[in-house]
């Protein structure tokens, strides 16, 4: 039913709208870090909003640190399937969660749907995550680990103050 | 990397527990082995040694599958007939991954070079002063891994030599006798005498003095 006072027209381009903005803000999956970072090292996960919402996700991972990730649009998320542009900088493989996760609102229970993303060498690459829900981009930067304290020697000069080289 | 087989001659002790819960790497251990370098849990692996796992998972409904292990950087743990070998200083994800490649767990793995090295019997008990042995007595002897205050974990080949004192005898009062593990060393008192052991893996010595009484 058409409200008093706005035209047919404006009616129909407003659904349009709320549609259109229902197919950007509520047709994509939403991921969530499964696995914490060991020690020192960094696998953090972080949401890329805009102003309908969450647009893309970022993904900053230590070389050599390994993070599983979920996917879930009302429940796990359906023929989950993740590729790396670049599988030398950080490569992502599906993986096998036994933990069961709520669909909707019946009762029902799935796997949960996750991938284990890895960081393989220093630099940024895109993963892509693609389900019969809708599909998510996160942009993985893979940083070097911190140097050895043995390599930060301590040299001394006669009558100086100690100098880090 | 290549399939795992469980072993029912080994238990362990947990080396870390999965980052998805779903299962854990285990030490190969005796399980009346109280020194076993393999056993610490939780530790990190010392440079130039092998670490020697048994993956468990904790699945519901299901025992373990076909395993394989891959190391995220291969630099710092190469993964090589199933055993974790420590390259150089650093971390490194170890993925437990099905046959089909599909990641059940994931464990960070740590690798520290070593500092010191000191000498435990076999129940454990730590080496402090010198040894005295009858003829024909003999005492197994484990060299304990250490990054400062860290116990490491790991295997290494490390080599032992005996320097008679008295007499300065080339055979000497004491045999240095291998048996079956790259580390540990039974010796065995030959003769009376008095003889120094060095242990030594890399750059990184230990000694301990053994006197032989008739």
């Amino acid at each position: 039913m058409i409200g008093r006072g706005i035209p047919g027209s404006h009616a129909a381009t407003i659904a349009i709208a709320v549609a259109a903005l229902m197919a950007i803000t509520a047709c994509h999956p939403m991921l969530a870090a499964e696995s914490p970072a060991p020690p020192g090292r960094s696998a953090r996960l972080d949401a890329v909003s805009g102003f309908w919402g969450v647009t893309s996700y970022r993904l900053e991972l230590s070389q050599g640190v390994a993070l599983a990730v979920s996917c879930t649009y009302g429940g796990p998320c359906e023929k989950l399937v993740a590729t790396s542009d670049d599988p030398a900088i950080a490569f992502v493989r599906a993986a096998s969660f036994q933990a069961l996760r709520p669909v909707g609102y019946a009762g029902n229970q799935q796997p949960a749907a996750a991938v284990v993303i890895v960081g393989k060498a220093p630099g940024t690459t895109m993963i892509r995550l693609r389900s019969k829900d809708g599909g998510r981009d996160v942009v993985v930067t893979v940083i070097p680990p911190p140097a050895p304290l043995a390599t930060a020697a301590v040299a001394r000069e006669p009558g100086s103050c100690p100098r880090r080289s | 990397m290549r399939p795992l087989l469980p072993s029912i001659l080994l238990t362990g002790c947990a080396m870390g527990g999965g980052a998805m819960h779903q299962a854990t790497l285990v030490g190969q251990c005796a399980a009346a082995d109280a020194a076993c370098s393999r056993r610490h849990p939780q530790a990190p692996i010392a440079i130039g040694t092998h670490f020697y796992p048994e993956v468990g998972t904790e699945l519901a409904g299901t025992t373990t599958p076909s395993l394989v292990l891959e190391s995220a950087a291969p630099d710092v743990v190469a993964v090589e007939d199933g055993a974790l070998v420590a390259r150089k200083a650093g971390a490194s994800a170890v993925l437990i991954s099905t046959d089909d490649r599909s990641i059940v767990d994931f464990v960070h793995v740590w690798v520290a070079p070593v500092t010191k090295i000191t000498l435990a019997r076999r129940d454990g008990e730590r080496i402090q002063g010198a040894i005295a042995l009858a003829v024909g007595e003999d005492v197994t002897l484990v060299p304990a891994l250490w990054n400062g205050a860290q116990r490491l974990s790991g295997d290494g080949e490390a080599r032992w030599t005996a320097t008679a004192t008295e007499p300065a005898t080339a055979a000497g009062p004491v045999s240095i006798l291998r048996d079956g593990s790259a580390d540990r060393r039974r010796l065995r008192a030959r003769t009376p005498g008095t003889t120094t052991i060095t242990v030594a893996l890399g750059d990184i010595t230990a000694t301990v003095d053994v006197e032989v009484v008739p």
